[in-house]
């Protein structure tokens, strides 16, 4: 195995070019390193993106925010425009393994790896995130829904390379949050894991909401039938139902017949109505 | 020794406990190899070997990371500090005092990984509730202590609680 360190966008999407499917990409390494110790992979190559440093912004242009790629988990938990401007995504960064991980672990390795368990994931969903992504032969994005094929899937090519990820920060009117359960508080993966962003009319009427999930069996993914069930409800004394939704939620979320999916569907819709809660609760206004 | 004959070797310079080192390491060794048997730094220990313990705990810029499952050669231009470079020659830290105190230390195998991530909690953050040192604590597994005597000892040293 060869070992190729890039230091710079040109320089990764030539080594890419150059090694294809017998590459690897090599950022934090925590899901690379131990596949690579345990054998599952054997790449011909680690070409290890960590000293980009073109890759490692976080900045806010026209209303977007743009992460680069080799933002870690650790700085999108601690860094304070995000915390503003796209707090689940600092509350489900924060939520990924320890500190030890946090330190060197990247947005783009968790976006990337597939993972029907990252947790980053679906707070980008609700971001309605475009992936940035370059290869030898040029630019294009991608919806980040589109881009998620399944499990360990995604529609990122051998010779291309994640450069940074778009994203529609929360509005005024608008609050998200992020929660997940494990078999244990902390270092574990996903059971499940729910973003949801809900934006509010100064009557209290529920003018967007954004469901995405993760930890099931497929891709993370948003809720559709949920969320347009949910739209146009008024909040009745600051507080909504949410029962009938917290049911849609969970057989449209977790329909399949394992144990697994039963947990799922027992615990998704108290996680529902306990997030939409504290949403509600951050939106300023008569109703909130 | 790391390596196997088919990996290609890749040359690193690397800052470890205030000491500037040019090495070749392989490609697919992990640093806690390098730190241990490279280096004859044998604080780090291995346990799980997958970064899911946190005994191989070491600052990388100032971070916490689990040197069993990061590639050597990406510690390129970086500094590591293990719990070798905390003290001076005959003095430990205020944290490692307050270990003694405390008998945060039983077996001690956990012991410099638990000491790295305190470190850089204390760095982080001057004055820690409980909370933050149990959430720092997340990636540390002691099989001993049961943690109190440690939590103890960490807010002890933060100066957040009278010994
Ligand atoms: S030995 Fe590295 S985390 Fe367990
Ligand atoms: S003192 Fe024995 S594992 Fe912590």
């Amino acid at each position: 195995m060869r070992f190729c360190r890039v230091r710079s966008v040109a320089e990764a999407v030539d080594e890419l070019s150059r090694w294809g499917t017998e590459g690897r990409i090599l950022a934090g390494g925590t899901d690379v390193m131990p596949q690579y110790l345990r054998d599952e992979q054997s790449p011909a190559a680690l070409i290890d993106i960590s000293g980009i440093d073109g890759l490692q912004g976080i900045s806010e242009v026209g209303g977007v925010t743009s992460v680069g790629a080799l933002v870690t988990l650790r700085r999108l938990a601690t860094a304070s425009l995000i915390a503003m401007r796209h707090p689940a995504l600092a509350q489900a960064a924060a939520a990924v393994g320890g500190w030890q991980t946090q330190t060197v672990a990247t947005l783009g390795g968790n976006v990337c790896s597939g993972a029907p368990w990252a947790d980053t994931v679906p707070a980008l969903l609700i971001a309605d995130a475009q992936m940035m992504l370059v290869s030898k032969s040029g630019r294009r994005r991608m919806n980040l829904g589109e881009f998620l094929e399944g499990a360990g899937a995604t529609a990122l090519r051998p010779t291309e390379l994640l450069r940074a990820v778009e994203l529609e920060p929360v509005g005024d009117r608008s609050a998200e949050g992020y929660v997940k359960v494990g078999r244990r508080s902390a270092m574990d993966l996903a059971a499940v894991g729910l973003a949801l962003r809900l934006s509010l009319t100064p009557t209290g009427v529920v003018s967007d909401i954004r469901i995405a999930v993760c930890g099931g069996t497929r891709s993370p993914h948003r809720v559709p039938s949920v969320e347009s069930a949910v739209v146009g409800s008024q909040l009745d004394d600051g507080r909504l139902d949410w029962a009938a939704a917290g049911a849609e939620l969970a057989s449209a979320a977790a329909p399949e017949r394992t144990e697994a999916a039963r947990y799922r569907r027992q615990v998704l819709p108290g996680l529902l109505s306990r997030l939409a809660d504290r949403c509600v609760a951050g939106i300023p206004g008569e109703c909130g | 020794m790391p390596g196997t004959a088919d990996e290609q070797s890749v040359s690193v310079r690397v800052m470890v406990n205030d000491r500037a080192h040019q090495l070749d390491v392989d490609a697919g060794e992990v640093l806690l190899g390098t730190l241990r048997d490279r280096l004859g730094l044998t604080g780090p220990k291995e346990a799980c070997g997958e970064g899911e313990c946190g005994a191989c705990t070491v600052l990388v810029d100032g971070g916490p990371v689990a040197s069993c499952i990061l590639a050597a050669g990406s510690t390129n231009g970086r500094v590591v500090r293990t719990v070798e470079g905390l003290a001076g020659t005959d003095e430990l830290t205020t944290l490692q005092q307050a270990f003694v105190r405390h008998a945060a230390v039983q077996c001690g195998y956990c012991t410099p990984g638990v000491l790295m991530v305190l470190t850089a909690l204390l760095d982080d953050v001057p004055e820690p509730t409980e909370t933050d040192v149990r959430r720092a604590l997340a990636g540390n597994i002691c099989r001993c202590t049961g943690y109190q005597q440690i939590v103890e000892a960490a807010l002890e040293a933060a100066g957040t609680v009278q010994s």
